[in-house]
């Protein structure tokens, strides 16, 4: 009896050396996924920004900043120090949600981008990677996101229902928060995945 | 209240005042850039305007994303002149922020234009430290190792920061500059130096979304001197090669000659009889081409035997059916050797001039024949004169060559034209005679003509008998010189004068240079036809007055006593032609193959 319970805390071990590693490998994937979507969002936005005149481009500034995007009520780090702070199952599961808030969002983006660069499905790809990061790494605590879809449905049309003649105003705020929620995501994953790495130097 | 009038009276008085001087508000101050350098804290410069002559303030408000609330710039002092930094429990990260300076003085404050920015936009980290470059090898082949660190400031270990670096190097002298993206290591070899060059180098870093650091500051670095081990081995292949260079040189040198033979080889010099090359040297061409022509070709008067070239026919006839086919080639070859009409004198078997020894021995027999063979050997006679010895079986090579027999004329004929000196002796071979044959037509009647045949089936027996035969009509001397005639050259030769006409072959009998006289006059047979492969048809001179065909029969084995023709006795009263005009081949001695 103590001989299997021997084998199998070895096994365990092994398994749980195996999955760390494998958290790793998925880590890096979610990372460079991010990365990616991160600048496509940042392509976007910039040129959309080109195709704008200057004045409604500082019109469009102004009105920025009263607006809301529609993942706010995710609350989420705002900096280095509140980001060290949380767990990495918690960094994981803001950026599951942030994830989750633009899958419908996303198909709106201006000009056509969703379709082009097929953003939703990106999108849906990331939300499974973090799904299995969640799994491999928690440890019987408990799940925000489980308790917070449900409340995503009445955000989910959040865009849709500006009017016609806001539509360039609704793409420019479309734009620029997707590219913020990128960022996010990606920062909070970078640190997870440093976090949880064996060496020293996260960087390499 | 009287104060307050005072004051509002002074500051009346003032502001004219202050106006009348030329001063002017503040002109419109612009920022220039907010920077964060490790993404927790940043700092924003602006350019002031003009003061317009009055000390001015300037003061930076911001408005943070979603808050109402304006705030005005936490430290004026730690970024140094016209600079506003931002802490990190004032900096927010993906919120914007819009910044605006106002400019104020005594007449008034203007405001600057406002900027947007997000804190993670705008990183760009301080230059990477502690650059250090060292020189390593590699097989013998130095190249540099750059190391580096990220600069202090920049949280790289939890992750918050992610960092790109670049490596520029240059010569010291040069300007170019050779950039290398190093990605997020912090290590990095440059290869390919000059030998003895002094370089500097330089790092530089960016986050994943921002700016590029500054350069780090140089380093210089100076590469060994490592072309002296490269250019020894040079300087040994120089001189091997060069070695060899020589060798080769000298070889070729040695062989000169021989290879100016090989790759030039001499134009060979005409082969033509009687044509003088020193005379062509000369260049006198007439000349040259005059020797050449044979001053007595073609003869007018009858030529001197010696002149002649010799031309002889020879006529193998195999033993076997193998070799008759053999055989039937040479006797082509034979006959074509018949026609031709110029040729060395040592042009194939049994030259005439070789043996002459029965020649000599019968010398006064031959004299007897000689006159007798110039007499018949006058143009027009058909004289058949025959060398006759005794047929001993000298055949080395399986062929027997027929040996020359002569026959003394069965009927005496008076001295024809005078002997003419140096005459060859007659090179005939004798017909084989099968035993009981008839007697042979006679030699005389036929032309003078030198076959030689190789018999297969030809026994000497025949021969002998033939000879036996002859005894009797030579005489003593004949028998003497038969009996010496064992010699080992049997074989006697006539010449081939000329081929005057197509199918006439004139012969000439050829003996040794100073030997008995040769007979004068020419005897020669016309070739009316070639029969078969192994027949040739002659026709002697006489042939209008009968024809007179002499067959020799070639085939070994069919030595049939042919009827003999009587074309054309060379005396007057020539006994008619015999009706077949095949000459009966056992007039000729036939050596055994």
């Amino acid at each position: 009896m103590d001989k299997v319970v021997f084998l199998l805390s070895i096994l365990s071990l092994g398994v749980s050396s195996q999955s760390i590693t494998d958290s790793q490998r998925l880590f890096t994937i979610a990372v460079s996924r991010v990365q990616h979507l991160h600048l496509l969002a940042q392509r976007l936005f910039a040129d959309f920004e080109s195709s704008l005149q200057t004045e409604e481009q500082r019109q469009l500034n102004k009105i920025f900043l009263q607006d809301f995007c529609s993942s706010d009520y995710i609350i989420s780090p705002i900096d280095k120090h509140e980001t060290q702070r949380s767990s990495v199952l918690k960094l994981l599961s803001i950026s599951y949600r942030l994830i989750e808030s633009w899958e419908f969002p996303s198909r709106s983006l201006y000009g056509g981008s969703a379709q082009r660069y097929q953003i939703p499905p990106k999108l849906s790809e990331l939300m499974r990677g973090i799904q299995l990061l969640i799994k491999a790494n928690e440890d019987g605590v408990e799940m925000f996101s489980d308790s917070v879809v449900p409340q995503l449905a009445p955000y989910g049309n959040y865009y849709q229902s500006l009017g016609e003649d806001e539509s360039l105003r609704r793409s420019y705020e479309l734009l620029a928060c997707f590219k913020k929620d990128m960022y996010k995501v990606e920062t909070y994953l970078t640190v997870a995945k440093c976090r949880l790495s064996t060496e020293a130097n996260c960087t390499l | 209240m009287k104060n307050m009038v005072v004051v509002g009276v002074l500051l009346l008085s003032l502001m004219p005042h202050a106006n009348g001087a030329g001063f002017s508000p503040p002109g419109k101050p612009t920022l220039t850039s907010c920077r964060s350098p490790e993404k927790e804290t940043f700092t924003c410069w602006w350019e002031p305007g003009s003061d317009g002559g009055l000390p001015t303030t300037y003061r930076l408000f911001y408005l943070k994303e979603n808050i109402e609330t304006v705030y005005e710039c936490p430290d004026y002092l730690t970024a140094g002149e016209n600079s506003c930094f931002f802490s990190k429990n004032n900096t927010s990260i993906w919120v914007n922020y819009n910044i605006t300076v106002v400019a104020t003085n005594e007449l008034g404050s203007t405001m600057s234009d406002p900027v947007d920015i997000d804190v993670m936009y705008i990183v760009m980290p301080h230059p990477p430290e502690k650059v250090l470059v060292s020189v390593l090898e590699d097989k013998d082949w130095p190249f540099l190792r750059v190391s580096w660190e990220p600069p202090q400031k920049a949280d790289t270990r939890s992750g918050w920061i992610t960092l790109v670096y670049e490596v520029r190097i240059k010569l010291e002298e040069k300007d170019d500059w050779e950039v290398h993206l190093a990605g997020q290591q912090r290590v990095f070899n440059i290869f390919s130096l000059l030998s003895g060059g002094t370089y500097i180098v330089q790092v530089r870093c960016k986050p994943d979304h921002g700016f590029w650091s500054e350069w780090s500051s140089s380093t210089y670095v100076k590469v060994p001197n490592y072309f002296h081990r490269e250019n020894s081995v040079w300087i040994l292949i120089t001189t091997f090669t060069a070695f060899i260079f020589l060798i080769v040189s000298w070889m070729i040198h040695m062989n000169r000659h021989s290879l100016k033979h090989c790759i030039l080889p001499p134009v060979p010099g005409p082969k033509i009889k009687g044509f003088d090359k020193q005379l062509l040297k000369s260049g006198k061409s007439g000349d040259v081409f005059n020797a050449l022509v044979a001053s007595d070709f073609p003869p007018t008067t009858p030529p001197r035997c010696e002149d002649l070239l010799v031309e002889y026919l020879e006529v193998y006839i195999p033993e076997e059916r193998e070799l008759m086919r053999e055989e039937s080639k040479h006797l082509q070859d034979g006959f074509l050797k018949s026609e031709g009409f110029a040729s060395d004198s040592d042009s194939g078997l049994g030259s005439c001039n070789s043996h002459t020894l029965l020649m000599d021995n019968s010398g006064e027999a031959k004299e007897t024949d000689r006159r007798t063979d110039q007499e018949r050997s006058r143009p027009g006679a058909e004289a058949l004169t025959y060398a006759r010895e005794d047929v001993s079986p000298d055949m080395s090579s399986g062929r027997v060559k027929t040996w020359p027999s002569v026959f003394s004329p069965l009927t005496p004929y008076s001295s024809g034209p005078t002997d003419q000196p140096g005459a060859k002796q007659h090179c005939l071979s004798d017909s084989v005679y099968p035993p009981g044959s008839t007697s042979p037509c006679s030699a005389q009647d036929l032309g003078l003509n030198y076959w030689e045949f190789c018999f297969s089936s030809m026994q000497p027996h025949l021969t002998q008998t033939r000879s036996d035969v002859n005894v009797s009509d030579i005489g003593p001397e004949r028998a003497a010189a038969r009996q010496q005639s064992p010699a080992p050259r049997p074989t006697e030769y006539v010449e081939v004068q000329r081929v005057s006409e197509e199918d006439m072959v004139l012969l000439q009998p050829v003996g040794p240079g100073p030997g008995p006289p040769a007979r004068p006059g020419e005897d020669y047979s016309r070739v009316k036809g070639v029969r078969g492969h192994n027949v040739l048809l002659l026709q002697t001179e006489e042939e209008a007055d009968g024809r007179a065909c002499e067959e020799l029969e070639t085939k070994g084995a069919a030595h049939k006593p042919t009827a003999c023709s009587h074309g054309g006795l060379p005396a007057p009263g020539r006994a008619a032609p015999a009706a077949s005009g095949y000459v009966d081949t056992a007039m000729f001695v036939l050596p055994s193959c």
